[in-house]
Order: structure tokens, then C-alpha cells, then sequence
């Protein structure tokens, strides 16, 4: 009975079945806290289990979609909503990179919130049902509602659960976000109202017939949302507060998913809405991406803490992806596809192996540490295999984003195109340096001697729960690296069709 | 005289709260201590089901469709969402007010009178359809009014909220009688849509003019908009809980109702005036003002002060968008802001803050101790600042829609930033219940206090939580069944 109803309605159990069982684990008083963070861990794994048996077996229509759903919602004041979900080659590995890392968060920092584990437990349950609504949402309108309804559970995760500058961090996180998504609310509800409707396909239409500012004054408004949220500089100040302050699952989730539906914005809907602004536009797009990637790591360099440090080296990888994006070929965004990926999987990786540490040694200072790798071997090894992935070793997953997008953008027969290939280049050596340098400090060299250093806290090397947690990152990011097909073949036909449109019929390959 | 069973269908709804209004102060009679406990539920019971005899047959009207009149009480559709709305809004008032009553310390019977006396009047205000009647209408609901704001006597700002609420209430019901008295003058004509045909027939004058706008002036008054808003704040800030929530609530709504009314039988005239522009002017002012005096607020009914006077900014922006569609965004606006701000201030109750411990630093910490009711509540503040999927983010939708829609894209994108503004405030509330740890001062007198029971407010705060999420979840069913049937059905000829 449970089952045809599930074939036909798959995307919303994966959407609103999170959320569900996140209110109903809040209902638990706090002294249940370890059965509500057994249930909870149960219910993303399940909710991965249904996603991956049963999205990763679909077989794609004509338009590539493996799931879909599509009814009319409401229709206030005229434009109609449209409850329109699906899955396809653009979402559907983004999807699955969710449900993947939200019960691998939950593992991994089992032990590590100190207060009221299950509520935050159950927030990252609600959050997930946030982002996966975003991913899958079709109709504008419906995505800007999961767009806004994440917010909510990240404050609350960050403001609750975070470090001494929680509150602040938590509402430059909110205002930064609300900012540039109320503004995109108005040329979103402009838009829709020259089209009579929020399906980005008709909206592209009613576009064309719209002069060429309006258009680019749309697009900005469109592009500046997603930007905050990518971060794309100078938008970015509002991340390495939320990113040191929040709580590790915060971290992970929001470097390994949130950030990604702002580059996922711009890949599903303002590049294809606004083809023409969006090339008009290109060459500031990737003019920042790659200030963003060169600044962030220059940034990176000089941080005393590791978390901030992998908060900025957040932003230098983010400016890959918006580089392929901008370049707007298939390479290159087939590249930025897979960088999303890439990132979400080491730099999730690196936030909760930071965790790890901070759990056991109460710093993050680079300072107070040296020699690690005499007192955790094993923690040590899984470090430099992400820190290599980060960097973008060849064999690892780093590198077949990165050079993708290089090539993308040398290639892209945009004017800016080999200039900007090649000072992102310069990024990449960056990268290296940055996380090299801090690995030196943190794992190297003789053992701190200091008795208040956090070396000297260091007791135990990693346990099955966390070896648990960090072998199946290590895997993807060797299959990633090794095997890039398998995450590539998906999206290509849909990068394909997303970029003729823009590029109005001749698509660069 | 003979009163045939439509006319008395459409009084019916009018007359059940006053009889339970009038017959309410007799049991302050009772003075035995013996017997004063079970007099009090019998008076709570009493007002509850009086609300719910006006309830009932007031949707039995709506559901027929039949649109009855008793003389110039025109129960139209119109009327009838007004009276849904107002016996909704003062229920929970009801539910709150015990608690909050018990919490003070009791306060005699009169309170319940006035508030049902209060809540006709706010009926009558709508289904008024001469200028007599109109102003009867505002004098009833606004008097009740003035003497709840000063109910808790030991409470040091309550005399002067009152003396204020009703000075200024005075020189606004004046103004409202002048221009009645002066458009009488002009036009020969007490009928509202007499007045509007009047109006729209002759060349305009100076004396029609100022007629028009000192009563627009009335109407901004309850409205609570810039410039006429000072005496909000002060008001909401002196009036028991739940008396400011449903004065928040039902006031600005029946008053905006009635608005809708005057202006949709062409008072000011059109041309005569140029009201869209002058509206325009009042609501950016308003949202402008009410959202940066908010910010600065410690106390949180203040704050919720203020933050309604910004809701009346985004409620007179849908009508300066003047369309039908907009009109519908306003009645959907009303509703949830009913459910939103009801819960907002029914939190306070919830949390026993008595007196004039109503500041953010008194609920320090407070949501831990009753996380489903503040979770309840902060549902209900994400609602005001227009978060989605809140009820709330869906009254800005259609009215910034429709905005845009006819043109007006700078006034929407100053809402929107005005709505941006408003998070941070909105925000407050819930950060100060979960986020931060109670001071010292006030842990030793939550010690002191007896331990928290507030069953019915929290019931009634419960309530709004869910409907909060529900009308998000569904909001086109809320709007077809509702919002857009007022819209059409009282004014047709705008279709």
C-alpha cells in the first residue's frame, strides 16, 4: 500500500520525511537525548537508503528527469505556483551528496554538542528537508520558499549550539542572506508577472521580450542573491564568522550543501532566465571568481585558526566553481558540477576531522599544536589524504574539478578567458601552500611541549565510530578522482541543453 | 413594528455578545468569597459562548450566502468576514485574559463586558452603511477600549495609557464627525454610497475635500499609521497582554475594513484627491517609521507596537495598489496577521510576565521552560517578519505582487528592505527565550514567582502556532474560500 504511493510521490516523502520525523523527535524530552540521536542518525540513513535505491536506479526520460512531480498549488493573485518537483542530471548527485553527508554529520559528531544534542539532531532533519526542497524545486516560487525555510534551522544551529560569537554569526548569517534573497523577491515576483508564471522556462521567454536593461537589472538582482550565498567576493564576510563559530554538523552542512545552492541557483535558474545578461555579465562574474579564489587563499595563508582557515579555503573553492559556471561551456561546467561535489565531500571532510580535534584538544590554534602525527597516526593519515584531495592532487577528487574548469575557461572563447585560466592557476599552487604550511605546523615536527598545548591533550587516536565516518569520504574521493564519469555522466546532457539556451543555439564545448 | 427573520438574521450576530455584554457586570455583584471562584468560570464560560453564538451565526450566513440587512446594518460579505475576524480575535483575547487576570490579580467582571461591548461595536463599525451609524460604530468599539487599556490598576503606566488613548481617540473620533458632517453637507446625504455617487458627480471643492480627508484622518487614527500613531506604543505598552493583542489586531483590522468600504464607494472621490498618492506618502512613512522605532524598543510590547504600526504600512501599500487582487491580499493579510500577533502576545501571558517585567531581559532563557509554547510563538514572529513557510510571508507576497504588478516596483523594493529591517527585531524575541542565558535578577524572581500554569493562554498560543504553519502550507485554500470571495462579492464592480 505504502509502496506505489512512494513510487509516485518519492520526491516529497525525501522532502517532507525529514522534516516530519525532526518535529517528531523534538516532541522527546531531553533526557532521551541519546534515543532521539539513535533515531535520528536512523532516519537520514534511511532517507539516504530510499534516495540512493531508488533515484540512483531511475531510468531518465526525454528530459533527463529520473523523478518528478508536478501538480498546480495555488494560484493567488493570478500567477499560478505550481508544486513542482524533480530530479535530474543538474540536481540529482547534489541531492544524494545531501542525504549522504547529513547522517555521516550526525556520526561524526555524536559526542561533540555539549547541550540538547537531540533538538539540534532533529534541526539538521529539518534542514535537510530545507535543502533538498531547494534542490528539487522547479517552480520559482517554490524554490525561494525552501531557499528562505533553511534559514531558519542554520540560525538556530549556529545561535544554540556555537562558540562565544554565536549570536553574531548567527545574525550576519541571517540579514547577509535575507538581504540579497528579498531583493531577488521582487525582480522574481517582477519577472513572474511579465510571464504570468513561475516556471523558469516561460519566464526565459517573457524575458526576451523585455529591454536589455531591465534585463541586466533582473539578472543582478537574480545573481546577488546566489552570490551571498555561493559566497562569491566581496560578498563572502558573513562565512568565515558562521563557519568559526558554528558547531561542526553546522560547518559541514553548510560548506558541503547550503553554499552549493547558490552556485546551483545560478546554474538552474538565472543563467538560463537571463541568458543574454548572463553573458553580458560573465566577465565581472569571473572577475570575482577569480578574486575569490586568488584572495581567499592568500587569507587562508595567514590564519591562526584551522577552522577559519578551512572557512576561507571554502571561498577560493567556491570561486572555482562560479569560474566554470561563468565560462559557460560544457567543460567548464561540467567541471563546476563536479567541484560542487568535490568541495562539498573534502570540505565537509575537513570540518569534521577539525571537530574531531577540537573535541579532544578544547583549541584550534595552529599554534598550540605540532607533532599530531606522533600522537594520532591514524587521525593523521585521513588528514593528509583530504588535505590532498583539497589541494587537488591528480587521483584524487580535487583535481578532476579543477582541471576541468581551467580547461573550461581557457577555452572558452570569452576574451577574459586565458587570463583569467591562468591566474586561477595561481589559486591552486596557493591552495597548496596554505594547506601544506598549516599540516606542516599542526601534524609535524617534534610534540608540542607545552603542557597547556593541545598537543598535550591528545589522548586518543580515533575510534570504529569515527574511522566509520571518515573511510566512506575517503573512498569518494578516490573514486571521484580516479572514476569522474560516474558523477559526470548525469549532468552532461542537461549542462548541454542548460547552456544552449544561453548561449543561444551554439553551444561551446 | 415587525422584525422579519432576515433582518433579525442580520443582528442576530450583533445582538448575542451585547446581551452577554450587558448581563456580564451582574455577577461582579458577588462579593461572597465562598462562592467567587465558581462565579468567575461561570462569567469566562459565559463570554466564550456568547463569542460563540455571534460565531455561529454569522458563519451560518456565510455559508448561505445571504447578505441581510436590519436598516443601515448591511451585514454584507464584508461585514461578515468582520465579524468572523473580531469574535475570532477576542476569543482569544478571552482564553488569554483569564490567566493574565489570575496572574494580576483578579480584576472584576467588567473586563469581559467591555471587551464583548468593544467587539459589536467593531462589527457594527463594518456593517455600518450610513455615516451615523459608521461613527456610532467607532464610538462603541473605541470607548470599551479606553477604560481595558487602564483595567490593571496597579500597573503605573495604566491610568496614564488610558487618559492618553482617550484624549487622542477623542480628537480622532471629532475629526471623524466633522468630515461626516461636512461630506453631509456637501453632498445632502448620510448614505455611504449616496455620498461616493454624490461625490463623483460634482466638480470637487475645498469643502468636500477637507470633509474627505478628516475623515480619512478617523480612519488612520485606529489604524495606527504615521503620523497618527503616538499613542500606540504607550497604549499597548499600559494594556493588560491580551487586551493589546486584540486591540493590535481587531482595531486595525475593522478599521481597515471599514476603510475599504468608504474608499470602495468612492469617498474621496477619485480625481478629487489624489488619495493613491497620499496613501502612497502615509504607508511608506509608516513602514519606514514603525520598523526603525522597533529596533530600538527593550521592551517587547513596544515592540510589538511598532511592529504593528509597520503591518498597517504594508496593509495601506495593498491599497494603493487599489486592485481587486490586492484588496484580496489585504483580507488574507488580516487573517494571518490575526493567528501571527495573537500568538505574539500571548507568549507574555504564557511566560507570567506581570507588571511591567515585559522587557527582553525578563525573558532571558524563559523558551527552554516551555519549548513548545515559545517554539509557538517564535513560529508566529517568523510569521510578522515574513518568512516563509509562515502565513505571514504570503500577505507581503500578493500586496508586493501586486505593487509591482501595477508599477509601483520602488515602493515594493521599500517594503521588502522595510521588511529586512523587521527580521532583526523579530528576531529578538526568539533569540532572547532560546538563545540566551536568564540573568541572575530574573532567575531569583521566576524563584519567587509560583510555578508557570497558563492553560488557556497557552492553548490559544498553541492554536496560532499551527494555524501559522497551516495557512503557509495551504494558503490558496485560505484564499479562494475567503479572501477572494470578500473581495467579489462586496464589490463587484471592481471586478
Amino acid at each position: 500500500m505504502i509502496t506505489p504511493w512512494m513510487n509516485s510521490h518519492l520526491l516529497t516523502f525525501l522532502v517532507f520525511a525529514p522534516f516530519a520525523w525532526g518535529a517528531l523527535l523534538l516532541l522527546f524530552p531531553e533526557r532521551q537525548a541519546p534515543l532521539v540521536k539513535l533515531l535520528a542518525v536512523l532516519g537520514a540513513a534511511g532517507v539516504l537508503a530510499v534516495a540512493a535505491a531508488q533515484l540512483l536506479r531511475g531510468q531518465p526520460d526525454a528530459l533527463g528527469q529520473v523523478a518528478v512531480e508536478r501538480f498546480h498549488w495555488f494560484s493567488a493573485v493570478g500567477i499560478p505556483v505550481e508544486y513542482h518537483l524533480s530530479a535530474d542530471g543538474l540536481n540529482l548527485w547534489l541531492v544524494i551528496l545531501t542525504v549522504f553527508l547529513v547522517p555521516l554529520t550526525m556520526l561524526g559528531t555524536w559526542n561533540s554538542l555539549p547541550n540538547r544534542p537531540g533538538t539540534a539532531f532533529a534541526l539538521l532533519l529539518m534542514l535537510e528537508s530545507g535543502m533538498l526542497g531547494a534542490l528539487v524545486a522547479q517552480d520559482l516560487l517554490l524554490f525561494y520558499l525552501f531557499w528562505e525555510a533553511m534559514l531558519l534551522p542554520m540560525y538556530f544551529l549556529i545561535g544554540v549550539w556555537g562558540g562565544a560569537e554565536r549570536r553574531y554569526a548567527a545574525t550576519k548569517f541571517l540579514l547577509f542572506t535575507l538581504s540579497g534573497s528579498l531583493l531577488w523577491l521582487v525582480a522574481l515576483l517582477y519577472t513572474a508577472g511579465k510571464a504570468g508564471s513561475f516556471a523558469p522556462g516561460v519566464m526565459a521567454q517573457a524575458v526576451q521580450a523585455l529591454p536589455g536593461k531591465t534585463q541586466g537589472t533582473l539578472f543582478i538582482a537574480f545573481a546577488l542573491a546566489f552570490a551571498i550565498k555561493v559566497p562569491l567576493f566581496p560578498l563572502h564576510t558573513w562565512l568565515p564568522d558562521a563557519h568559526t563559530e558554528a558547531p561542526t554538523a553546522g560547518s559541514v552542512i553548510l560548506a558541503g550543501v547550503l553554499l552549493k545552492l547558490g552556485s546551483y541557483g545560478f546554474l538552474r535558474f538565472a543563467f538560463p532566465i537571463f541568458p543574454d545578461a548572463a553573458r553580458h555579465f560573465s566577465l565581472l562574474l569571473a572577475g570575482l571568481s577569480v578574486a575569490a579564489i586568488i584572495y581567499g587563499a592568500l587569507v587562508a595563508m595567514v590564519q591562526t585558526d584551522i577552522k577559519k582557515l578551512v572557512a576561507y579555503s571554502s571561498v577560493s573553492h567556491m570561486g572555482f566553481v562560479m569560474l566554470g559556471i561563468a565560462s559557460m561551456t560544457v567543460i567548464g561546467t561540467q567541471g563546476a558540477m563536479l567541484q560542487m561535489l568535490n568541495h562539498g565531500i573534502s570540505t565537509g571532510a575537513l570540518f569534521i576531522l577539525v571537530g574531531m580535534l577540537y573535541d579532544r584538544a578544547h583549541t584550534r590554534r595552529i599554534a598550540d599544536f605540532g607533532g599530531v602525527a606522533l600522537k594520532m597516526p591514524v587521525f593523521t593519515a585521513f588528514f593528509m589524504i583530504v588535505t590532498l584531495s583539497s589541494i587537488g592532487l591528480p587521483l584524487t577528487n580535487g583535481f578532476a574539478g579543477e582541471f576541468l574548469i581551467l580547461n573550461g575557461t581557457y577555452l572558452s572563447g570569452f576574451h577574459w578567458g586565458k587570463a583569467a585560466a591562468v591566474v586561477a592557476t595561481l589559486g591552486v599552487l596557493l591552495s597548496a601552500a596554505y594547506m601544506l604550511w598549516m599540516v606542516k605546523r599542526v601534524f609535524w615536527g617534534p610534540a608540542n611541549p607545552d603542557p597547556e598545548s593541545g598537543t598535550a591533550h591528545l589522548h586518543a587516536d580515533l575510534n570504529l565510530r569515527e574511522v566509520a565516518v571518515l573511510l566512506p569520504l575517503v573512498v569518494l574521493i578516490f573514486w571521484m578522482g580516479i572514476h569522474p564519469e560516474t558523477f559526470l555522466g548525469q549532468s552532461e546532457a542537461h549542462v548541454s541543453r542548460a547552456l544552449l539556451q544561453t548561449a543561444g543555439g551554439e553551444v561551446k564545448r | 413594528m415587525m422584525i422579519t427573520a432576515s433582518e433579525l438574521s442580520a443582528i442576530l450576530p450583533l445582538l448575542i455578545p451585547a446581551l452577554g455584554a450587558c448581563l456580564l457586570p451582574l455577577a461582579a455583584l458577588d462579593k461572597d468569597q465562598a462562592t467567587v471562584k465558581w462565579v468567575r468560570g461561570a462569567m469566562f464560560f459565559m463570554a466564550l459562548f456568547c463569542l460563540a453564538g455571534g460565531f455561529f451565526y454569522i458563519t451560518r450566513l456565510w455559508a448561505t450566502g445571504a447578505q441581510p440587512a436590519y436598516g443601515a446594518i448591511h451585514m454584507d460579505r464584508l461585514a461578515q468576514f468582520a465579524g468572523i475576524f473580531v469574535l475570532v480575535a477576542a476569543a482569544l483575547a478571552v482564553l488569554q485574559l483569564w490567566d493574565h487576570l489570575h496572574q494580576e490579580g483578579w480584576v472584576k467582571g467588567e473586563t469581559l463586558s467591555l471587551l464583548l461591548f468593544s467587539a459589536v461595536g467593531m462589527i457594527l463599525f463594518v456593517a455600518a452603511s450610513n455615516l451615523i451609524l459608521l461613527f456610532l460604530g467607532l464610538e462603541l468599539l473605541s470607548l470599551p477600549l479606553y477604560a481595558l487599556t487602564a483595567t490593571v490598576r496597579t500597573r503605573a503606566k495604566a491610568f496614564e495609557g488610558g487618559m492618553k488613548y482617550f484624549i487622542t481617540g477623542a480628537v480622532a473620533a471629532s475629526s471623524f464627525l466633522m468630515g461626516s458632517v461636512l461630506l453631509y453637507g456637501v453632498t445632502g446625504s448620510l448614505e455611504i454610497v449616496a455620498v461616493g455617487q454624490a461625490l463623483a458627480s460634482r466638480t470637487p471643492d475645498a469643502i468636500a475635500l477637507t470633509g474627505a480627508a478628516l475623515l480619512m484622518m478617523g480612519f488612520l487614527f485606529k489604524v495606527s499609521s504615521v503620523p497618527f500613531h503616538q499613542w500606540t506604543p504607550d497604549v499597548y505598552e499600559a494594556a493588560p497582554h491580551p487586551i493589546s493583542g486584540f486591540m493590535s489586531v481587531a482595531t486595525k483590522g475593522v478599521a481597515i475594513l471599514a476603510l475599504l468600504r468608504v474608499l470602495g464607494a468612492g469617498i474621496p472621490a477619485p480625481g478629487s484627491l489624489r488619495i493613491q498618492a497620499a496613501l502612497a506618502v502615509v504607508a511608506i512613512l509608516t513602514l519606514v517609521v514603525g520598523n526603525l522605532a522597533a529596533l530600538a524598543q527593550n521592551n517587547i510590547k513596544r515592540m510589538l507596537a511598532y511592529s504593528s504600526i509597520s503591518h498597517a504600512g504594508y496593509i495601506l501599500l495593498g491599497l494603493v495598489a487599489g486592485t481587486p487582487a490586492a484588496y484580496g491580499g489585504i483580507i488574507f493579510y488580516l487573517v494571518s496577521y490575526l493567528v501571527m500577533n495573537m500568538g505574539a502576545f500571548g507568549i507574555l501571558t504564557c511566560l507570567g510576565l506581570v507588571g511591567d517585567k515585559t522587557t527582553f531581559d525578563d525573558v532571558k532563557g524563559m523558551g527552554w521552560k516551555r519549548p513548545d509554547l515559545a517554539i509557538a510563538a517564535s513560529l508566529c514572529l517568523f510569521g510578522l517578519a515574513g518568512i516563509p513557510p509562515m502565513a505571514g510571508f504570503y500577505g507581503k507576497y500578493m500586496i508586493f505582487k501586486e505593487l509591482i504588478l501595477q508599477g509601483h516596483v520602488a515602493m515594493a523594493v521599500t517594503g521588502v528592505l522595510a521588511s529586512l529591517v523587521s527580521v532583526y527585531y523579530y528576531f529578538r524575541l526568539p533569540v532572547a527565550l532560546f538563545l540566551e542565558k536568564p540573568t541572575e535578577k530574573a532567575e531569583r524572581e521566576a524563584s519567587e514567582r509560583p510555578a508557570l500554569r497558563a492553560p488557556l493562554a497557552g492553548a490559544a498560543v498553541l492554536v496560532c502556532g499551527i494555524l501559522v504553519v497551516v495557512i503557509g502550507l495551504f494558503p490558496g485554500t485560505l484564499y479562494t474560500a475567503f479572501a477572494w470571495r470578500v473581495v467579489t462579492d462586496t464589490f463587484p464592480f471592481l471586478r
